[in-house]
């Protein structure tokens, strides 16, 4: 019995090595164990759910267990500080959502900065949009822009957080345009939708996602202006840049994949391979919502090149506050 | 769609075997984490919610609506026998449900509060069905300076509500109000008093706080006295509620009822203002107000009615506008986005069978809670058998889990621990903790509209009494002061007269 079981595992650990060639090194079996996918916001919210579809597919793929875990907090920090605190082994990953997770260490000392993350992959990108209530009387962009130069306390634009992409990118366009806008920040894009339908602030710059739609279909709300460089198939609205606003296109919420600084390479590019085969698998696409699944599957560098990109972008807002 | 319709295709829904079977595990597992402290109906959902992705919308809506006004029932057994509430609009209820416990009534405040959550539960289910549509516009009329005008009048209520000295009650929530400035600032981001810990950048969490303040405040106190002590010292001395008491606490059902659904429609701190202003409405009506605090049944019947009405009218804002009012809608928001169902202005005549079998389920969710709860009362008060020792260290163990279980964050099990120390000083010292750890939610809502206010309307705070609602409830506050002061003038030149012969009449019934 012993003897057998000694050839056994003899035989299995030269298999092993001969399917790896280059040593005892762990990586080479990679994934061996289960991977703990972090969510930095709570369940049931976007991110989460397109970790969950995400984590079905990686499940499949890779015979291995995916457990999501909800770290909410501190815009995204409490999670990304558990991640960049445990092993780069490639058994731990968290969802990061830009431009935010950019905008937490510029506007605050959270102990990290994009060096500490090893980006894998984007798996949705939502656009955001500039949104006023039916009643409103402004009609297009320039009306409001108009008004606003007017009287510099008339237009308030509410956005869902303090430090957020939509918060920032509102205040470049004050900056940028010289139009006087008064960020009014609130808790989530829900509360912005409320006191948008009670007429208490102007305009509201949020996301284009799924919780918009119904507001925008019963004709409650339209948009005024896209942040994207194209219009967008699903949103009957021009872009910011079309209406003379060219550097306005900095506010796609990006969610992507990212794991610790020092992980192994050969599993980073195992990761990206199995998030680009996810970004083309049928069912995985519904789980995400069609809309927002980007056209061409963007890896690993894509996605570095995007932290870069918006951190130089907002580096100004944050620093002016 | 006429109602009648609506509310005949929703009971056809509801009393669907598959349905019945999910509404009944809905408020069972409701009622099970509404009594374990610490664990909530926010965590639960947010872990089951995936488990939802898989049946019908509906029967999806049911179970976690199921939970959320459950827990509700459950929140209330901890709150009366171990002092531990478990969510913000449990927290009045230890007032009275405590000392009601301690007195060896803990069945009837058990009985009664489960009585006052079904009528409460009932009648904000009516009203969600006849009344939707046109609360759903005051719900949205409410702005940053009506949120304003809201917490003033709450912080005022927190004040009234001691039972000791006014000062030590002020000083209280002053603490309170300080305590929720920690975190990043709401407006400009800014982190403030977070001694560079990311754990503090959103400020302490409420259920921590309330947990260790309460608790694990009453926990130690209670082991400071000898080990046989039980954790309610009289005996059991009856588990219904008493026809007199059913008497008392009638006015207290019915006015708990309105005021729990008028507030609950609000998104925001809904649940904990039905909860304090019925508690405060329920002491003001009251001819003897020092009975409030010593264990009046109205102090328990009250709010439990109102945070129970609330829960159900909180469905109003995301059933009709697609705006949940709180956190468990918001995760009920996000599992019908699943789905892929948008909640919104069309979904009453999209998806019918969602809007009215809700409705219908919440009905018979109601009735199940109530043959659930009732008898189960004989079977928690016997929980206070237990030795304080055993039962304290099992709490203790519960509490720290259910909190980990919010966040999924170790600091905050710190804050309960920290807290529970503060707030066994606070006993030994005669400071209550309910108006520091309203004040502490009251604030966080105060600071963010006020200074949302202020951004709207430019730095005038004209806008204050120039808006109707605002300016409504800034002149029920004035006018609470003003009869406040005036009754006390009155009651102290009452007390001086009578003063010469009191001691006499107390010396005869010697």
């Amino acid at each position: 019995m012993n003897r057998f079981r000694l050839i056994a595992a003899a035989a299995a650990a030269l298999l092993l090595a001969a399917c790896g060639g280059q040593g005892s090194e762990e990586p080479e079996a990679y994934p061996s164990d289960q991977i703990r996918l972090i969510v930095p916001y709570t369940a049931g919210g976007p991110t989460d759910i397109a970790a969950r579809s995400l984590g079905t597919f990686m499940e499949r793929s890779l015979g291995q267990t995916v457990v999501v875990e909800n770290m909410p907090g501190a815009s995204g920090s409490t999670a990304y500080q558990e991640l960049l605190s445990s092993e780069p082994d490639g058994y731990t990953l968290s969802m990061s959502a830009l431009p935010t997770a950019v905008l937490n260490y510029l506007t605050n000392d959270v102990g990290y900065t994009r060096d500490d993350f090893a980006p894998v992959g984007v798996i949705t990108q939502v656009p955001s949009a500039l949104v006023v209530p039916a009643a409103s009387p402004h009609t297009d962009l320039a009306g409001l822009v108009a008004a606003a130069r007017s009287d510099p306390a008339l237009v308030s634009v509410g956005t869902p957080g303090a430090t957020n992409t939509h918060a920032a990118e509102t205040r470049r366009i004050t900056q940028l345009y010289d139009v006087p806008l008064t960020v009014v920040p609130f808790n989530g894009a829900q509360e912005v939708f409320a006191a948008l339908l009670g007429g208490n602030v102007t305009a509201g710059f949020v996301n284009a996602s799924q919780d918009l739609m119904p507001l925008l279909e019963s004709g409650q709300m339209r948009v005024l202006a896209v942040g994207t460089e194209e219009r967008l198939p699903y949103v009957d609205a021009p872009t910011f840049a079309e209406q003379g606003f060219p550097e306005i296109t900095q506010s796609t919420t990006t969610f992507g994949v990212v794991a610790p600084a020092g992980t192994p390479e050969p599993v980073i590019a195992k990761l990206e391979e199995t998030m680009r085969a996810a970004s083309a698998d049928p069912d995985t696409r519904r789980g995400l919502d069609e809309r927002y699944v980007p056209e061409q599957f963007l890896g690993g560098a894509d996605l570095a090149a995007l932290f870069t990109e918006t951190e130089q972008t907002f580096q100004e807002v944050a620093r002016g506050g | 769609m006429g109602v009648l319709d609506g509310i005949t295709q929703g009971f056809a829904v509801a009393l669907d075997p598959v349905n019945i079977l999910y509404v009944f595990l809905g408020v069972l597992i409701g009622t099970v984490i509404g009594v374990l402290p610490g664990l909530g109906p926010t965590a639960t959902i947010a872990l089951l919610l995936p488990l939802t992705y898989e049946i019908e919308p509906h029967t999806a809506v049911i179970l976690l609506a199921g939970i959320y006004y459950g827990s509700m029932y459950g929140g209330t057994i901890t709150s009366v026998l171990l002092r531990l509430p478990g969510e913000a609009a449990s927290v009045v209820t230890t007032f009275d449900g405590y000392e009601m416990a301690k007195q060896g009534r803990a069945g009837p405040a058990l009985g009664v509060a489960a009585i006052g959550s079904f009528v409460g539960g009932v009648l904000a289910v009516v009203g969600l069905a006849l009344l939707a549509p046109p609360l759903a516009a005051l719900a949205v009329s409410f702005g940053p300076p009506e949120y304003v005008a809201l917490a003033v009048l709450g912080i005022l209520l927190v004040t009234y509500l001691g039972t000791g000295s006014a000062l030590k009650s002020l000083a209280m929530a002053a603490l309170g109000l300080l305590l929720a400035t920690v975190g990043q600032d709401p407006i400009a981001g800014t982190t403030r008093f977070t001694f560079g810990q990311v754990a503090l950048f959103d400020g302490l969490d409420f259920v921590a706080v309330a947990m260790g303040l309460f608790g694990v405040g009453e926990i130690l106190h209670s082991l400071e006295r000898t080990e046989k002590v039980q954790a309610v010292t009289s005996r059991i001395r009856n588990i219904w509620p008493s026809r007199a008491d059913l008497r008392e606490s009638a006015g207290a059902i019915g006015r708990g009822s309105v005021l729990g659904f008028l507030i609950g429609v609000l998104p925001g701190g809904g649940g904990v203002v039905s909860s304090l202003a019925s508690y405060a409405l329920e002491k003001r009506r009251a001819k003897d107000p020092s009975r409030f605090g010593r264990g009046a049944i109205e102090g328990v019947a009250g709010p439990e009615t109102a945070n129970n009405a609330s829960s159900t009218s909180a469905f109003i804002p995301l059933l009709t506008l697609g705006i949940p009012a709180n956190v468990v809608l918001a995760l009920i928001f996000g599992a019908l986005l699943v789905q892929g169902v948008t909640p919104g202005p069309q979904l009453i005549d999209q998806h019918p069978e969602i809007f009215w079998g809700v409705i219908a389920s919440m009905f018979v969710g109601n009735l199940m809670l109530l043959a659930l709860n009732i008898p189960l009362v004989g079977v928690f008060v016997q929980i206070l058998r237990v030795r304080a020792g055993i039962l304290a260290a099992f709490a203790l163990l519960v509490t720290m889990a259910g909190v980990f279980s919010i966040n999924n964050d170790a600091t905050d099990m710190w804050v309960v621990l920290a807290f529970g120390l503060l707030g066994w000083l606070m006993k030994k010292t005669g400071f209550e903790p309910g108006p520091l750890v309203l004040a502490f939610v009251l604030g966080e809502i105060l600071e963010r509209a006020f200074r949302q206010t202020m951004l709207i309307s430019g730095g005038s705070l004209g806008v204050f009494v120039t808006r109707p609602i605002s300016g409504g409830i800034l002149a029920v506050t004035v006018l609470i002061v003003v009869i406040s002061i005036v009754t006390a003038r009155r009651r102290a030149g009452v007390l001086h007269r009578h003063d010469v012969p009191e001691p006499a009449s107390v010396e005869g019934d010697r």
